[in-house]
């Protein structure tokens, strides 16, 4: 929790900020359209009795009063998919469109996957690429239960995912981060967090970024995200690629976002960064989240 | 290199849509059309279905569904694929009631009445799909994969002691 303090300054109400990771973030869930019409498993909720409350600021997420909502029946029919709030929200920022090639370059477990192959309707292509084998598994599992059709796996280094023989519409990068926004949801990973870790990450993330970048098509959206606070993984990592694509605004109805930082530690940032997003739990009562929109430039990389 | 590494088992072969709806034709009368819009591909025992659209030159890991396995005789469809197909099943299918489904979804045998030829059958309640099942002589077997059953008050009592 000490480490936390390094952010005082940057996020608003920090004592709120601090009480707030204590308590349990709540369970939540997608519907999966692709499966089940959205009245027709409110009607099923309403029927067993089951508590839950809508999302403010999006029709298909709910919020579950439950311990184990992973044994709902209608989890294991694939109506439904287990999803903390905040990760729905990258896949809304890419707004990908069916038929469109999208690359979703550090996949598993396949939330945002399949939340993407969804909002296309299973039209078009999903590329799903996860570099882990043992991650593969989960991948794939979710696909199926979700009744996803249109998602391929890879499994390569996304550093070097091979720039030919397509590229992509919409990339989204979910990087690997130091996981700090989720403490609520298993306390201990701030215990892990240090300088040198995340710049460890920011190397690893840059590089991401950079090759996603080139993988999407001039004009194409490339998503940046991660779950954590440290600007070394967030601003940092994005104003790395800001000669190769420039920032769009986010705006989610519904949820309080706080703009991204153009300062930090008595240094100035980029001052287009203030365009990224940056969701803390006290706000919305979630996780944290740091989301960015990029658009690849015309020009040649 | 060990034997599973081969390279052999790991390419995906595209396989001819009518071998496959002739297949589910057969056996669940699920009309052709139902798979106009897929294509197809095999690797070892396993085949694969996905929309048909652009596939770059990649090297893949899966593509699309895994919907059937034609290693033994006969071949089983998935369960996830039934979710998706079965609903046009027109033979070999099975209704269940609302407790027999909760059995059937933990992963249960079941006594059940059916002119179902033996073998394995679309299971459903009401108008939704449960999953394949294997039916002979008045047995109904869930083959719903564990990861994907509910939990029985039995079997949770098992966990406890």
């Amino acid at each position: 929790m000490e480490w936390l303090e390094r952010y005082r300054d940057m996020i608003p109400d920090f004592d709120g900020f601090q009480a707030v990771q204590s308590q349990p973030l709540p369970s939540s869930c997608r519907i999966n359209t692709l499966k089940i019409e959205r009245s027709a498993l409110l009607d099923r909720f309403s029927d067993s009795g089951i508590d839950y409350q809508r999302f403010s600021w999006y029709p298909l997420g709910l919020k579950l009063n439950l311990k184990s909502p992973g044994k709902l029946v209608e989890n294991l029919l694939g109506y439904i998919h287990i999803q903390e709030e905040l990760s729905m929200v990258p896949p809304l920022v890419a707004d990908p469109q069916p038929g469109e090639l999208v690359l979703d370059m550090c996949a598993s477990p396949g939330s945002k996957t399949c939340q993407i192959a969804q909002m296309m309707n299973n039209r078009g292509r999903v590329i799903a690429n996860e570099p882990s084998l043992a991650r593969i598994a989960p991948l794939r599992s979710n696909c199926e239960r979700l009744g996803v059709m249109n998602v391929a796996i890879t499994r390569y280094d996304g550093r070097r995912f091979p720039l030919r023989p397509v590229q992509f519409d919409r990339v989204l990068v979910d990087a690997p981060c130091s996981s700090e926004g989720r403490e609520r949801r298993g306390p201990g990973v701030l215990c892990l967090s240090s300088s040198k870790r995340s710049m460890d990450l920011h190397r690893l993330q840059v590089d991401l970024l950079k090759n996603a970048i080139r993988l999407a098509k001039p004009g194409g959206t490339v998503v940046y995200s991660t779950c954590t606070y440290a600007p070394e993984e967030n601003e940092l990592v994005v104003e790395k690629v800001l000669d190769l694509a420039r920032l769009e605004r986010i705006s989610i109805p519904g949820l309080v976002a706080c703009p991204g930082i153009t300062e930090w530690s008595g240094k100035n940032l980029n001052q287009e960064l203030y365009k990224t997003a940056r969701y803390y739990p006290h706000l919305n009562d979630t996780g944290g989240f740091f989301v960015a929109k990029l658009v690849r430039k015309e020009e040649h990389l | 290199m060990s034997p599973n590494s081969s390279g052999k088992r790991n390419i995906f072969e595209p396989l001819e849509r009518s071998f496959v709806a002739d297949l589910w034709g057969e056996r669940f009368g699920i009309p052709e059309s139902v798979f106009s819009g897929y294509i197809f591909f095999q690797k070892a025992n396993s085949v694969w279905a996905t929309n048909d659209a652009i596939l770059p030159r990649l090297s893949y890991e899966a593509i699309g569904m895994r919907i059937m396995n034609l290693k033994d005789r006969p071949w089983k469809p998935t369960t996830s694929a039934l979710q998706v197909f079965g609903q046009y099943a027109t033979k070999n299918l099975i209704r269940l009631d609302a407790d027999d489904a909760r059995s059937f979804m933990e992963g249960r045998t079941l006594a059940v009445e059916s002119d179902a030829d033996s073998g394995y059958v679309v299971v459903f309640h009401r108008e939704e799909v449960l999953g394949c099942g294997l039916y002979a002589r008045g047995l109904l077997a869930s083959q719903i994969p564990k990861e994907r059953r509910i939990a029985s008050i039995e079997q949770d009592a098992e966990h406890c002691s």
